[in-house]
């Protein structure tokens, strides 16, 4: 008999409904299973917890972790050397009489290692080193200093990039790609060089911005949370109000959550969205909880400062602004609050006297429309109207200094809903605004550096800001306050002399759908300091315009707000401009029709997953069939700080008691060292997943390594590593070929064959051209052009594969979700459309056409022969060096006969083909 | 028990990873469980042995051609023929009832009347546009899903829905189930064959033609029908110099020796064996696949009516050419694109129906009417089945004046060839061709229908993903029985 698990509820959801997680009907059909999955797996020796004691009435994943001893065995009695992995499993294996592998050869045992745990395989010089190296402890040494490579934290970020389906563009019909994606890649490159403790690993990356406020590195572990695809028509584009709006928000929360509790939990609470789980015991009710932990998060290009100092400045202006924004009033009465109202209005004073019209020689539209100088200096505009129009005025009549320019728009009767817009709705979009200095007798002009600009009214999404970026896509807009005079102030970076004989030349690019300026004046101000003409909402001018006895408190509070505000964004300003990473955000400059909440939106909880159909409201919170004493509270759902609610989940998620997440991280982790976990199904630890195969093993491995490794990553690989069970061979002729097919019990190392990334960076390394320059943007290694809507154009065919963007490691690579690397693809390497706790091991027939013939691999080939060229003069020699370079090893008496002949006729290059395709390079024993 | 009844007994027809598991270890094939599936494949191709008597019941197809509008055709512009439009034209649009109305990318407008007249066609008598004369002399061999529903009115989860059963990315599409249901019928050409429109892929990109968490194998094999090198990877690149015929060959040979002499020690494992074959079937493709873009053989005259010498018909109707000669040869399933991505160009006509529909109808009337009769002529309806779809339809009332706007509550699609009862019509609309009214066809019930057409039954065709046994059609589905003979 096999340790086949039977899903008895699998079969017949009625029952599985009956005999859902405990019950004393289903106890029964657990303790049945328990004693039966021991009496197949573990002979005789039967766990107590699953015979049916008093606390077995929960599923294995849910029982508390067990303590258990390792077993004592012939191989661990000796201290020294034991190794407490190698008690469980050969005990086992004992019970069922069989006899473990022998430990694999040096060659055998280092590839091994290095594949696994950098994703490279060793080098020559490498094995040469390890082979002769005699002392006792050799292997250990080879696994510590591969442990401390940076590689290692390469090649474990990417694991962890499977599980987070990370990638960097959208998904769905608007691909878009996302600039700054890469910081978490990373985040998690460092984590895991830096061994960082699971437990803040796990906390950072839910909740790290509230839980560690004051470290500048965390921001960027958020970048887990949005690492999944986003649905921009839907959450972006189309209408607010529509049903499709909603459900996309409810969908892309699902995609959140299920990220969230399949990688930290190994549990599959999206089973719940429309009905409580059929199979495990997670209700509609959890399932909605969660969707409520984040409801006050979208994705979106997250603002941090990797400068700590930095970081806490602006933090602290930060705090500031949220307190003003919250309507605390305390810091209002403040003297300095004062102090700095009545610097404001005594500058103000002098400052808005200090605006004079412009009188310019020439104006020109270049769409060809009509401008005529009015009565009170400004200009009107009518006639022809483009799509796009660009205003340029030159001025000769100037004062000595300039050290600001105001654009008023203003109304006018004549033009649409009174403008100062040209289109029908009166809207105006100034994309860029410039200004540039003719030197006398220069023959170019030059532009003037603009500090900030100001507005007196922002159209959301289009603020002032824009026509200062240099980006032409972006504009200012006023909608929908049009029909009424709007102003901005631009404060040139320092003041301007101008000597006599120079001119001034203005900008106005309105790029953007005909929303061209229908009348408009400029005026430039000599006024220092310019902060003081900066332009203030509408209703602060006329606040300052009244005599301060004549002002209300509410129009005093207002104004102190005001002033206050301009001061921590002016100071905060000043900041060194902070980078983005592309994370869960809950504060962030909309971007159309993406605008943060502002508050958690409410969640309903929704009868069959429809969003017509909604029951109650839902409140924040995890797992009900968790009960642990001592796991934290979750806020309630009328709480307005989104940030606490996902802070009680990463505190739930790492409590020392959850029974969940220790056993998903250890069985994770073994996973990628044996090819299978200890249960099978990494991201499922409920009915429909598999049953631990040495449950007693995974929780003491589990409980290990939260109390004695203190979540050491590399603790836990060096255990796993250095057990006698990892370092067997792969095959072993003692085992009966019909018992235990599928090395569920491990009498033998697994067979893997090599992924995507390891096939790939290694034969870079094989053939000379690996670049192991770490971090920063990813590369682009295909040709990008925009696109006929959003989605760009990428061809991988016309990429040059000798770029240097195709020479670092598979990690740093641009991940297009819906357009992956072919190459890649066809070796199972996932898109990030799915969750991939296990990658698909296949052999195809694209990927054999891969191998063999893509541009990728036959380039390589020449480098490589290039050079063995240089490394031997005959054949003989590089033939050797070729096996020592692919294989670690030399070749055999008729091998090297029969690739010596065949390099002679066809070259170094094709002998490199040969190799690279071979089953013994691509496989791994 | 040869291979090939082993391929079609109970426990893998259940095509749950159980079941492959016990298989595979009946087997003794160790992990190299799903490797095993493709020898059989092979084995049963070699036979020259199309897997034919599928597990749930007898099929009526055997293999499919697919033609996706991508945007979201105009149903009330093309087969739901509504004169209550007509009437109403102008007028503010009101289903009444205080039902709130509402477009997801605009305000919505006035009653758009179809923009082109109908007219009766065929013994059936449907109504068809007038923009689609070909088609209309066919109506008699197609049955037609009148009321089909979406639950998006978006275009990425529409086209994720229409085309894997789901509205987020990551799962199976449609193609990649019939691949992994029924396996590859020719071992030297794809088994799933995508032809995207020559201006580019469509929404979602190769998303939809993804095979999700099932094996890579199984994942449409795009074609760039107009491309120098339609399938990648399938020769080496030019620049490649030093790669000449001889060393291919020899170098292959010695390949096989080298890996059979590594293989020896190393028996139990049988990816090992499947990776030698699959240089054998790679080989074995590279020698058919340049015939199968070779149209030159065609008559002249089925070129002409293919519409290869009207510019406005040339790449859709090349591609129609393509799809059934690859039928022909043995490709299980081929879905060809009209249209690409974006907002022009395509079935996404927000613009105006007038100026924008019928360049589409145009480029596909000609080229599916005549693939139709082509494959009728030679017998291959028989056992084909050409289906017409789209993600979603249109809106009855304006966006901006002229254009529509998306409507997942109401589209047409249809069907035609192996097992499909020729001029019937399933389902309707409201009056207004607003909201499919009665005897709905969801879009699980569509794939359900297909599946059937296939011998499969659509509940039991599965895989554990994710914590359930996932499926094409969700926890959904329901046989249209009415549109088959």
């Amino acid at each position: 008999m096999k340790t086949k698990r039977q899903p008895l509820a699998a079969h017949d959801p009625w029952t599985a409904r009956r005999f859902c997680w405990g019950g004393t009907r289903g106890l029964r059909v657990l303790a049945l299973r328990g004693l039966l999955l021991a009496t197949l797996a573990f002979g005789s020796r039967l766990p107590a917890t699953e015979a049916g004691s008093s606390v077995s009435n929960a599923w294995w994943a849910l029982q508390p972790l067990r303590s258990v001893l390792p077993p004592r065995s012939p191989e661990t009695s000796n201290p020294a050397v034991a190794n407490p992995i190698d008690g469980f499993i050969r005990g086992s294996l004992r019970s069922k009489g069989l006899i473990p592998a022998p430990e694999a050869d040096r060659r055998v045992l280092l590839r091994r290692l290095s594949f696994d745990l950098t994703g490279l395989g060793p080098t020559p010089e490498e094995m040469d080193r390890f082979v002769a190296d005699a002392a006792p402890d050799a292997y250990e040494r080879a696994v510590d200093r591969l442990l401390a490579s940076p590689r290692y934290g390469e090649r474990w970020a990417r694991h962890w990039m499977d599980v987070a389906h990370f990638a960097e563009t959208h998904g769905h019909d608007q691909d878009r790609i996302r600039t700054n994606a890469w910081p978490y890649r990373d985040y998690l490159i460092a984590s895991f060089n830096s061994d960082k403790p699971y437990s803040r690993f796990v906390q950072e990356q839910v909740a790290g911005d509230v839980m560690y406020p004051d470290d500048s590195a965390v921001t960027v572990a958020l970048g887990f949370l949005a690492a999944g695809p986003w649905d921009e028509s839907s959450l972006r584009d189309i209408r607010e109000d529509t049903l499709d709006r909603q459900m996309g928000r409810y969908l892309d929360r699902d995609d959140i959550l299920t990220t969230v509790m399949q990688t930290f939990a190994s549990v599959t609470v999206q089973c719940a969205r429309c009905h409580d789980h059929k199979f495990d015991p997670v209700t509609q009710r959890d399932y909605y909880g969660l969707q409520a932990v984040f409801s006050g998060v979208d994705r979106a290009n997250r603002p941090y400062d990797s400068d700590p100092a930095v970081h806490r400045q602006r933090r602290e202006l930060l705090r500031h602004l949220a307190l003003l924004n919250q309507g605390d009033r305390s810091e209002l009465a403040h003297p300095e609050t004062q102090a700095a109202i009545q610097r404001l209005e005594s500058a103000r004073k002098d400052a808005v006297s200090s605006w004079s019209a412009i009188a310019p020689d020439t104006f020109l539209s270049a769409s060809g429309a009509r401008m005529e100088r009015q009565a009170d200096g400004s200009f009107f505009v009518s006639g022809r109207h483009g799509p796009t129009d660009i205003y340029t005025l030159s001025v000769r009549e100037l004062p000595p200094r300039v050290t600001a320019v105001r654009l008023e728009v203003m109304p006018d009767d004549r033009l649409p809903q009174k403008g100062p817009g040209r289109e029908a709705n009166g809207n105006l979009h100034l994309s860029e605004f410039q200004v540039r200095l003719f030197l006398p007798g220069a023959s170019a002009a030059v532009d003037v550096p603009m500090k900030k600009a100001s507005a007196d009214y922002n159209q959301p999404g289009w603020i002032i800001d824009h026509s200062l970026d240099g980006d032409e896509k972006s504009a200012w807009g006023i909608h929908p306050q049009e029909g009424e005079r709007h102003h901005a102030v631009f404060e040139l970076a320092s003041a301007l002399e101008i000597p006599k004989g120079a001119q001034l030349v203005f900008v106005l690019k309105q790029l953007h759908g005909g929303h061209c300026i229908g009348r408009f004046r400029l005026s430039i101000s000599s006024f220092s300091p310019s902060d003081a003409l900066a332009a203030l909402p509408g209703a602060i001018d006329q606040i300052l315009a009244k005599p301060k006895a004549e002002r209300s408190s509410e129009e005093a509070a207002t104004l102190a707000t005001t002033v206050m505000r301009h001061r921590w964004e002016g100071e905060s300003s000043q900041l060194p401009a902070p980078a983005y990473v592309y994370a869960a955000a809950s504060d962030f400059i909309p971007d159309g029709g993406l605008k943060p909440s502002g508050r958690p939106r409410p969640v309903h909880i929704l009868k069959r997953g429809e969003i017509t159909q909604p029951l109650g409201v839902a409140s924040p919170g995890a797992l009900s069939c968790v009960s642990v004493a001592g796991l934290p509270a979750f806020p309630s759902a009328d709480s307005t700080d989104e940030g606490l609610r996902r802070a009680a989940l990463a505190r739930w998620l790492t409590h020392p008691e959850n029974p969940l997440t220790w056993r998903s991280i250890v069985n994770r982790v073994w996973h990628h060292h044996f090819g299978r976990g200890l249960a099978g199904t990494p991201n499922d630890f409920g009915r429909m997943g598999d049953i631990p195969t040495h449950p007693e093993l995974l929780d003491w491995l589990a409980t290990w390594f939260r109390d004695d490794a203190h979540g050491s990553m590399k603790q836990l690989h060096r255990l796993v590593v250095t057990s006698q069970t990892y370092r067997q061979e792969s095959r072993n002729p003692s085992t009966p070929s019909d018992v235990d097919p599928e090395n569920r019990l491990l009498a033998r190392m697994n067979r893997a064959r090599l992924d995507a990334e390891q096939i790939r960076d290694t034969v870079l390394q094989i053939s000379g051209r690996l670049d192991l320059r770490m971090g920063g943007p990813s590369d682009h290694q295909f040709d990008l052009q925009p696109g006929i809507h959003v989605t760009p154009r990428v061809d991988y065919t016309k990429f040059n594969v000798d770029d240097a963007a195709g020479r670092r490691r598979g990690v740093y690579r641009f991940l297009f979700r819906t357009l992956p690397d072919p190459f890649m693809d066809a070796l199972d390497c996932p898109a990030g459309d799915q969750w991939m706790p296990v990658r698909n091991a296949q052999v195809t027939i694209q990927q054999a056409l891969g191998l063999w013939n893509s541009a990728f691999m036959t380039r390589q080939c020449e480098h490589f022969a290039h050079r063995l060229e240089q490394s031997a003069a005959d054949v003989d020699a590089q033939v050797r060096e070729a096996f020592r370079w692919v294989f670690n090893r030399p070749p055999a008496r008729d091998e090297a006969a029969d690739f010596t002949a065949y390099a002679r006729r066809h070259g170094l290059a094709n002998l490199a083909r040969l190799l690279f395709n071979s089953n013994e390079f691509v496989f791994l024993d | 028990m040869n291979p090939a009844d082993q391929r079609r007994s109970p426990p893998l027809r259940l095509a749950s990873v159980e079941s492959r598991r016990e298989f595979v270890s009946r087997l003794g094939a160790g992990l190299g469980g799903v490797a095993l599936w493709q020898l059989l494949d092979r084995d049963l191709a070699v036979a020259g042995e199309i897997p034919s008597s599928l597990p749930h019941h007898a099929p009526k197809a055997r293999r499919v051609i697919q033609l996706f509008m991508n945007g979201g055709a105009s149903q009330m512009d093309l087969f739901d023929y509504k004169p209550e439009l007509l009437q109403r034209a102008g007028q503010t649009f009101d289903p009444g009832a205080g039902v709130r109305v509402e477009a997801a990318t605009s305000e919505p407008g006035k009653v758009l009347p179809p923009q082109f007249p109908f007219r009766r066609h065929g013994q059936c008598g449907r109504w068809v546009s007038d923009l689609l004369p070909h088609l209309g002399a066919c109506v008699d061999d197609m049955a037609f899903f009148m009321a089909m529903a979406s639950r998006t009115n978006v275009h990425g989860p529409g086209s994720y829905l229409m085309n894997t059963g789901f509205l987020l990315p990551g799962f199976p599409c449609f193609g990649s189930w019939i691949s992994y249901g029924l396996g590859r019928i020719a071992d030297n050409l794809p088994t799933f064959v995508v032809l995207p429109d020559a201006k580019g892929l469509p929404y979602n990109q190769k998303g939809n033609f993804s095979s999700g968490f099932l094996p890579a194998q199984h994942q449409g094999t795009v074609i760039q029908a107009s491309a120098p090198n339609p399938i990648a990877d399938l020769a080496p690149p030019e620049q490649a110099r030093f790669i000449t015929p001889s060393a291919s060959q020899e170098g292959l040979t010695l390949l096989d020796k080298f890996n059979r002499a590594h293989q020896a020690m190393r028996a139990e494992d049988t990816r090992l064996e499947s990776r030698v074959r699959a240089y054998e079937l790679a080989a074995r493709m590279q020698l058919s696949a340049p015939e199968v873009f070779d149209l030159s053989g065609e008559p002249a005259e089925l070129r002409r009516a293919y519409g290869l010498e009207e510019p406005a018909s040339q790449d859709f109707g090349r591609r129609c050419l393509l799809a059934r000669r690859m039928i022909e040869r043995g490709v299980r399933f081929v879905q060809v694109w009209s249209g690409a991505g974006g907002p022009s160009n395509n079935w996404d006509n927000h613009t105006s129906i007038a100026k924008e529909l019928p360049p589409m109808c145009a480029a596909t009337d000609l080229p599916i009417a005549t693939l139709l009769r082509d494959l009728k002529a030679r017998g291959l309806l028989e056992d084909t089945l050409v289906l017409w779809n789209t993600e979603f339809g249109r809106m009855p009332f304006s966006q901006g004046g002229e254009g529509r706007d998306h409507n997942g509550g109401a589209f047409v699609g249809w069907m035609a060839g192996a097992g499909v009862r020729g001029g019937a019509a399933y389902g309707e609309t409201d009056p207004w061709s607003w909201k499919a009214q009665s005897d709905v066809t969801s879009t699980y019930d569509f794939h359900a229908t297909v599946l059937h057409l296939l011998g499969i039954q659509h509940e039991k065709l599965s895989v554990r993903f994710s914590g359930a046994n996932r499926r094409l059609t969700d926890v959904h589905g329901r046989v249209v029985t009415q549109l088959l003979a």
